[in-house]
């Protein structure tokens, strides 16, 4: 009994580790050069501002204000990565496991709020996964031409 | 849905899977590379497909599959414990001196496994090669997921930039993880309903997600040269050269 419980907490423990260390290592893929920067003006996205914010002040805005902003971004790029320069209008493996991470960040950002313990690295892994995506997306939207108009422009009328 | 039609669904796309990664490896240049991935995802294949020609032959209940079941599950392991041998041998290529500290714990660990796998002759005489062989894969198969954990450790410690490895051992981790956890929790809740229900579903989609990583790992992350950031020519001789 106490063998299988002891297998039971490693084991769990383990599997959560080796999938965050999984995504942590897909977020690490270098892009060419950063697209989520005009992605992210086009879209009006809060992100960059946000862990620009605690990266320099280290100070977190209004709780309830700052899981608005994570979600309406992660709401609108996930619909982006899916829809915009997509020819299979579909996401991707990686951008699934990446999704799930994320929702279990957010969810693992409530439990730190509560707990009062390391919000800040919740925060910062939550806009690590929305930089990815936001890359992801102007890289796509970069790849493909469309005559005159900037990825910037492109998403604007899109 | 269903836990029967989920796990039925990730049944198949772990076989699409399986058989897309074989394929892909065999048609491209990068077989002799991958060859630890390409041999257990095939030991897995044709595991897979042993199993199921089995069970549409001879039935759940027959003494056949039951066979079959517990002789690819004996193979499957000792292949899985091949693959992270041969993880750690790629993980320590430009490290001879750890390598061969490594191998001797590999077998010192191996021959560890049979020994204590092997105490079940000793006090039970019906059915000693299911016994023995249901020992064996349970003790191998946490013995592996400490070793791959080890390993992850090691890349940590020697600090390897082979980021395909780093993908590799961490899609094996889960592949391990998940399926000793559920199998814990099996057993602690006396097979309770809705554990087993969850079980089969939870470790398929396990492996599913390990294949996802692999195929993610092989053909996404560019091929680099494997480097390690230690300097191969010590600083001392180099100096001496001048």
């Amino acid at each position: 009994m106490i063998v299988a419980a002891l297998v039971l907490i490693l084991s769990t423990a383990l599997f959560f580790f080796y999938f965050q260390v999984t995504c942590q290592k897909i977020l690490r893929r270098q892009f060419d050069r950063e697209y989520f920067q005009s992605i992210a003006i086009a879209n009006r996205l809060e992100f960059p501002s946000l862990r620009k914010s605690l990266e320099e002040f280290g100070t977190p805005v209004d709780y309830s204000r700052l899981r608005m902003m994570l979600k309406c971004d992660f709401l609108a790029l996930t619909y982006l990565l899916k829809n915009a320069a997509n020819v299979n209008q579909r996401y991707s493996h990686e951008e699934r496991l990446l999704i799930l991470y994320f929702r279990w960040q957010f969810l693992s950002l409530a439990v730190r709020r509560l707990l009062r313990a390391g919000e800040n690295k919740a925060i910062l892994k939550l806009t690590s996964v929305l930089q990815y995506f936001a890359n992801v997306v102007g890289q796509r939207v970069n790849a493909v031409k469309f005559g005159n108009l900037t990825a910037a422009d492109y998403l604007l009328n899109l | 849905m269903d836990s029967n039609l989920a796990s039925y669904i990730l049944q198949y796309a772990g076989y699409l899977l399986e058989g897309g990664l074989v394929c892909y490896l065999a048609g491209s240049s990068q077989w002799k590379r991958h060859r630890a991935t390409a041999f257990y995802v095939s030991c897995l294949l044709v595991a897979e497909l042993s199993r199921v020609y089995a069970l549409q032959k001879f039935g759940l209940r027959s003494a056949q599959y039951l066979s079959v079941y517990w002789t690819t599950d004996f193979l499957l392991v000792i292949s899985l414990f091949i693959l992270v041998c041969l993880f750690f041998r790629r993980a320590c290529l430009h490290e001879e001196k750890m390598w061969r500290f490594v191998r001797l714990l590999l077998v010192f660990v191996g021959v560890l496994v049979v020994g204590i796998s092997g105490l079940t002759f000793s006090h039970n005489y019906s059915h000693l090669f299911l016994r023995f062989v249901t020992e064996f894969n349970q003790n191998l198969y946490f013995t592996c997921l400490v070793l791959n954990t080890l390993l992850y450790l090691l890349l940590q410690q020697i600090e390897s930039t082979d980021e395909q490895l780093g993908l590799l051992v961490c899609g094996v981790g889960i592949q391990f993880a998940g399926p000793a956890a559920t199998l814990a929790l099996l057993h602690l809740t006396d097979h309770e309903h809705f554990a087993q229900s969850l079980g089969p579903s939870f470790i398929r989609l396990c492996t599913v997600v390990m294949l996802l990583v692999w195929a993610y790992a092989i053909t996404r992350i560019k091929e680099k040269a494997i480097q390690v950031s230690r300097s191969k020519n010590p600083i001392l001789a180099e100096v001496t050269a001048d």
